[in-house]
């Protein structure tokens, strides 16, 4: 039995070796006197996954990942933590490249610890987005990192229930159903009277208004602004649910996802690619085919009432990085390459950050998303990525969209007066943010 | 008679010298890793000291401000830290009372001589059980099990109790209940295993001459038994207090660190680490930390002091 299994093993090293002799093209060597390990801080899988497929680590270089969750701010926690020790940290041990979004990316462009990337070497931003560029540079216009994604978002509708309630499943006339936000609520109506619900989450389309705010979270000498905007989120929110349009389960919870498989009762859903390619696991999921509960097809896309942009992942160079010439080959690659940026269309479903490539594909009529019933998607948001503007943000976003959906909801069920979850609110962020002058706290 | 003295000096010096040797160790770690860290907590609360974003503010010294800040009412009256406080006490106790009352039975059944119960290695061991799963992976099992579309609630409304699911974590009480109940769960074996060993440690004389003078189990357990326990009891209710006041993860998991509904189930640690999170205030986590160390001895000194008198009477 173990000579048996020692010959196994030999086998197995065996075949391994001779996999790695099959490679085709040698990746580049390392640069002299830089490091021999990339350091990247990320929060989830997606983008090492994209990563370990489309690009090529030099040789003699090994690329060590440290992912930490992004709720409650846990990643930020440690990313911190990270970058505070940088310049005592040994070389091998540097943070060379981390990835950020949109809700706290300011925290750091604005800050000591990322490097103006234009004199690492990347130069080219011709074809991407503005607001990529603009969302990765500091006060001063000095820009210091990329994104790999753009993120447009728009409204994912149910085919089968626009069918139903509207006579029509065409994206153009669906759009024209929701031009605005009456109309949007007069379409709310007709689902509720055939026993559809319109949104399958209170704060299914929060992002569409907080991406439509006139005034940032916080004004300039730190006081808390609720905006105009969400205040009328707010009320929607709560008239939706007294009128049983929507549930009061969060955006990722599993009875709002689950409105989203073949029997599921939802019109719609917000967000951009990464939302329905990834998120929608009921709708789309391999275990959801698998047990035939899924709805693939059964979805259209269209830009809904108002335009907005949801996340999107930008990869920051941090100060001190010990391997510059791999870190700008890196940002480069994942926004000029033209055969990564394909590959990244073409099998992963993404929107990348390269006009040029998503135009492409936009005016293929071969193209086309399979979840959406052929739609492609590419179209849709190549029209809507021209409207997207980098506004009103601040560091405080993430704590502040996440902490005003938790407390909020708590009155939408009933739970406390507006004014306790509110109050709630104020005292979460009051706790968190010790510089933020909030209402009577 | 010169060999016999040498003998006896060797004898006296080195035993005690390497007693304290063998106790080194501790005492430094304990210094080390327990004492400074006590008097920096204690240095910190002094100093306004957090972090905004990346840029650090302070520390600036404030002298007695994040005590004042912390005992501040809001507009409406509450003291937040004495409600999250409030909040960490009930649901110890709730916890608490069945954990010592089912302990305390238990314990007796056991060591009971009468009965000479058989399996109670096994029983032993499986009610110790829950006290080995980390309580993060525990609470995760719980509120799965217990979520809008976990097992619980189809189980309710497959069996046609409920019409439509049931939020357990929507509603003080139920959150409240369940996380009584898995403190309970958690708890209660360790709290049998230190009574048994407790009542083993009573002189078993007594036992036989109360059953041969005629005393009826109640008696035993109410008039030698309890009285005899209580340095043990004072002592294991102690430490449950404070593993009480210290409640964190548990209510941490459940709400999801929100401490839903309506912060009812906010433990005054949670607020800890609210501060302590993503703006590294130390300033106020410190001035928290000083008052839950007073609050605790104070309240440690009085369940003592009730204990330890009756067990003088």
């Amino acid at each position: 039995m173990k000579k048996l299994l020692s010959i196994l093993l030999v086998l197995l090293m065996v075949l391994s070796l001779s996999a790695c002799g099959q490679k085709e093209e040698p990746a580049a060597p390392a640069e002299e006197g830089e490091g021999k390990v990339f350091h990247i801080y990320a929060w989830n899988e997606e983008f090492k996954g994209f990563f370990e497929k489309y690009y090529k680590v030099p040789e003699g270089i090994e690329v060590v990942w440290t992912i930490v969750p992004n709720e409650g701010t846990q990643y930020q926690d440690a990313l911190d933590l990270a970058l505070m020790n940088q310049e005592s940290a040994a070389a091998d041990e540097k943070v060379d490249m981390f990835l950020a979004e949109a809700d706290y990316i300011l925290k750091y462009t604005n800050s000591d610890y990322t490097q103006d990337i234009k004199a690492l070497g990347v130069t080219n931003f011709a074809n991407t987005y503005p607001y990529t560029v603009e969302a990765a540079s500091d006060a001063s216009g000095v820009v210091k990192g990329v994104s790999f994604q753009c993120c447009p978002a728009g409204m994912i509708y149910r085919r089968s229930i626009a069918e139903d309630v509207l006579g029509t499943s065409d994206p153009d006339e669906v759009q024209a159903a929701v031009a605005d936000w009456a109309k949007f609520d007069e379409v709310a109506a007709k689902c509720a009277e055939k026993g559809y619900l319109m949104t399958s989450s209170y704060a299914e389309d929060y992002r569409v208004f907080s991406n439509n705010t006139s005034s940032p979270w916080v004004d300039a000498d730190n006081n808390l602004q609720i905006d105009p905007a969400i205040q009328t989120w707010m009320d929607q929110a709560e008239a939706y649910v007294k009128n049983g349009y929507t549930l009061t389960s969060g955006v990722w919870d599993a009875e709002t996802t689950e409105q989203a498989a073949k029997d599921g009762k939802a019109f719609c859903f917000f967000g951009p690619a990464w939302y329905y390619n990834f998120c929608m696991g009921p709708a789309f999921g391999a275990d959801a085919v698998a047990a035939g509960t899924d709805s693939v097809g059964d979805w259209g896309l269209c830009d809904g009432p108002q335009a907005f942009f949801w996340g999107g992942t930008w990869l920051l160079a941090a100060t001190g990085s010990d391997n510059p010439t791999m870190l700008a080959d890196v940002m480069d690659k994942f926004i000029n390459d033209e055969e990564v940026c394909t590959n990244l269309i073409k099998n992963e479903a993404q929107f990348t950050n390269n006009q040029a490539v998503n135009n492409k594909f936009a005016e293929d009529p071969e193209f086309g998303n399979p979840y959406l019933g052929g739609q492609n998607d590419t179209a849709v948001f190549a029209e809507g990525a021209k409207n997207i503007k980098f506004q009103n943000q601040t560091i405080y976003d993430q704590g502040c969209n996440e902490s005003l959906q938790t407390y909020f909801v708590e009155y939408l069920q009933g739970n406390v007066t507006k004014e306790e979850a509110l109050n709630n609110f104020y005292k979460a962020l009051h706790e968190k943010y010790p510089a933020i002058k909030v209402p009577e706290a | 008679m010169a060999k016999g003295n040498e003998k006896k000096h060797r004898k006296s010096v080195s035993y005690a010298k390497w007693a304290y040797i063998f106790i080194t160790p501790f005492f430094i770690s304990y210094i080390l890793f327990t004492l400074i860290p006590q008097f920096l907590t204690v240095y910190n609360s002094f100093f306004e000291n957090y972090r905004n974003g990346l840029e650090q503010v302070g520390p600036n010294f404030v002298g007695l401000g994040n005590y004042i800040k912390l005992l501040t009412p809001d507009s409406s009256g509450t003291i937040d830290f004495l409600r999250y406080l409030g909040n960490s006490l009930a649901m110890w106790i709730a916890g608490a009372v069945p954990q010592f009352l089912i302990a305390l039975l238990l314990a007796v059944l056991f060591t009971s001589s009468r009965l000479n119960l058989k399996g109670q290695g096994i029983a032993k061991t499986i009610i110790y059980m829950p006290n080995l799963i980390m309580a993060s992976a525990f609470s995760m099992l719980v509120f799965s099990l217990f979520s809008n579309v976990g097992p619980v609630n189809k189980f309710l409304i497959d069996a046609g109790i409920l019409k439509e699911y049931y939020n357990f974590f929507a509603t003080k009480i139920s959150v409240r209940t369940i996380i009584a109940c898995m403190n309970f769960i958690m708890w209660f074996g360790n709290t049998t295993i230190v009574l048994m060993a407790g009542i083993m440690g009573i002189d078993q004389s007594l036992f036989e001459s109360a059953n041969l003078d005629g005393a009826n189990s109640l008696h035993v357990f109410f008039d030698i038994t309890l009285p005899l326990l209580m340095p043990i009891l004072s002592y294991a209710l102690i430490t449950s207090m404070i593993g009480g006041i210290q409640m964190f993860d548990v209510p941490q998991v459940i709400s999801n660190g929100k401490g839903t509904p309506n912060m009812t189930s906010t433990t005054v640690i949670m607020m800890l680490n609210n501060y302590l999170g993503i703006s590294k205030n130390y300033g106020m986590s410190g001035a928290l930390s000083v008052m839950l160390f007073i609050i605790t001895g104070i309240l440690g000194m009085l369940v003592y002091r009730s204990l330890a008198r009756q067990y003088k009477d």
